[in-house]
């Protein structure tokens, strides 16, 4: 849609089977540099699967990743983060025993080798409005704030490519807005972004170009009004 | 930061200036070095089970391969005990790197299969066939280079060793790195942690230790047969003395081990079935209040234990 021209991510066919399941289907998609990508689709369509594929967590079967022109396919998630790719969880991971501040200094160490340090680190922090609570057990944090250390630490690995993964989950409607808030502000930061939501609201907000799934496989890719006069859209969401 | 690491190297120090001054005024040099020895042990578990999470039932495999590798080093080429004992380490290491692949599993699978893997490894070096090289059952006799205070420094030199890189991995990004991927590989792979490498790393460095202690304790000891050297009560002992004490940190092991090695040596020689007793309910004691070990008792009340 939106694009500044330059293709970020282009992923062709991909494939994932869990046995004989292909969670992904030959799914594809082009993220231009600069752009906010939503991705929609009813549950078990694949999305967290594609995050979690582009991610490195999951081997993929078949298909290609290209990122900044270089295929990034098979690669293990440090390397991928060393390339610039990181990701969000939707239920977050924290790394219980160490403090808010260890943890994005592990991201700062040893998730890229731009930058001063400290400074990434505080930016990082800043960001997420986690200043307060730097020097806190990850374990002591509440489930809203460990999703904010998980953006941070993200973050913190400087990435090209955000993946985030159902960050309004489980959060209420105020830290809804504020976090909408908070990726826009990413996003004029320079870092693109593949937003999964199943908040609808909250994909409008963010961005006017959406990919839809549907088992494993493309659907549509519009806006979000768009996608709602869509038969086929509506169809899977609601059934016929 | 800095400050952690004066105060790492003071607890080096100190142990090293104890053992170092100790035998002028105690004349129980068997007792030193064997404390020393499972002071040693348990840094090195502590390496592995501390930071990783892996927990080393097999540990005595590395014990026994430093022995037996210096051992045959000593017996074959003739060579400075004290390399011998550095080639120890390294068979014991050479180990460790043969058995990287059990690092894919977890929990009690992967304390199973390296216990197995230990045993493997004493039934192959006890074989009768193979006596050319290892003397099979019948044993090591180095009594020829039998030196018992070049072993027992040399047995310091591998403690403070021990320490020091104890003292590095919980100071450093690497440590840090470590204690994520006990936490959650997945989390630390996306901080850009090279999951394998990393706990790949901690696993020779933990088997380099005890293949060392191994190496001086062949020399201190000069006689030793498969059984003694791989004998489980040595991966027990060890275990149980680094989480008494607190694993994760330099100090807490050197207490366990200090603790209960004295206390088997007083009690558990002259009156082993009331030692035995007083084991079992410490360790009932430990499991059920102090589960991260006496160390946690200081970092609950906000005291940072080296």
């Amino acid at each position: 849609m939106s694009h500044s021209g330059k293709e970020l991510l282009k992923i062709k066919g991909l494939v994932k089977k869990f046995g004989g399941f292909r969670a992904l289907n030959g799914i594809g998609m082009d993220v231009g540099e600069g752009c906010i990508v939503g991705l929609a689709g009813p549950n078990g369509s694949g999305k967290t699967t594609l995050i979690n594929v582009i991610s490195g967590v999951y081997r993929p079967d078949g298909g290609s990743i290209e990122f900044c022109g270089r295929s990034v396919y098979k690669l293990p998630s440090h390397k991928i983060v060393r390339r610039g790719i990181n990701r969000t969880f939707q239920v977050p991971r924290p790394l219980s025993s160490l403090t808010v501040r260890e943890t994005v200094k592990l991201a700062a160490v040893y998730g890229t080798c731009e930058g001063n340090k400290e400074e990434t680190i505080r930016q990082a922090l800043e960001i997420v409005e986690l200043e307060g609570v730097k020097d806190v057990v990850s374990a002591g944090l509440t489930f809203a704030q460990q999703k904010m250390l998980g953006l941070a630490t993200a973050l913190a690995t400087k990435p090209k490519l955000l993946l985030i993964d159902e960050i309004a989950a489980g959060l209420s409607h105020q830290e809804l807005f504020k976090i909408s808030q908070m990726l826009l502000r990413i996003r004029n930061t320079g870092i693109t972004m593949i937003v999964v939501e199943h908040h609808l609201g909250f994909i409008d907000a963010l961005t006017s170009d959406v990919v839809v799934m549907n088992a494993g496989g493309n659907l549509f890719r519009g806006s979000i009004q768009e996608a709602a006069q869509n038969d086929e859209v509506v169809e899977v969401f609601l059934g016929r | 930061m800095r400050r952690r690491y004066l105060q790492a190297l003071s607890v080096i120090i100190l142990v090293a200036v104890v053992f170092l001054l100790l035998p002028r005024f105690y004349s129980n040099q068997s007792f030193l070095f064997n404390l020393m020895l499972y002071l040693g042990l348990a840094e090195g578990v502590n390496i592995i089970y501390g930071f990783t999470g892996y927990l080393p039932f097999g540990y005595v495999g590395f014990f026994g391969a430093g022995a037996y590798g210096s051992a045959i080093a000593i017996t074959f080429w003739h060579i400075s005990p004290f390399v011998c004992v550095i080639l120890g380490g390294m068979a014991a290491v050479a180990t460790g790197i043969v058995l990287i692949p059990l690092l894919r599993l977890s929990g009690a699978y992967f304390a199973i299969a390296n216990l197995a893997a230990s045993q493997a490894l004493y039934l192959i070096v006890a074989n009768p066939t193979m006596e050319k090289i290892t003397q099979g059952p019948y044993g090591i006799d180095l009594s020829s280079v039998y030196n018992a205070d070049a072993g027992y420094y040399t047995m310091l030199a591998v403690l403070v060793f021990a320490m020091v890189v104890v003292a590095y991995i919980r100071n450093s990004d690497f440590g840090l790195s470590l204690l994520a991927i006990k936490e959650d590989r997945v989390t630390a792979s996306l901080a850009g942690v090279n999951v394998v490498r990393a706990r790949s790393i901690a696993w020779m460095l933990s088997a380099f230790v005890a293949g060392l202690c191994g190496g001086a304790f062949g020399w201190f000891t000069a006689v030793f047969y498969p059984s003694t050297v791989f004998s489980l009560d040595v991966s027990v002992f060890t275990i149980v003395f680094a989480l008494f004490g607190g694993v994760g940190t330099l100090a807490g092991p050197l207490l366990g081990a200090l603790l209960l090695y004295s206390m088997y040596n007083f009690i558990g020689i002259s009156t082993p079935q009331y030692f035995q007793l007083f084991y079992g309910f410490l360790i009932i004691g430990l499991v059920l209040f102090l589960p991260d070990g006496v160390a946690s008792i200081l970092q609950k009340g906000k005291v940072y234990v080296p």
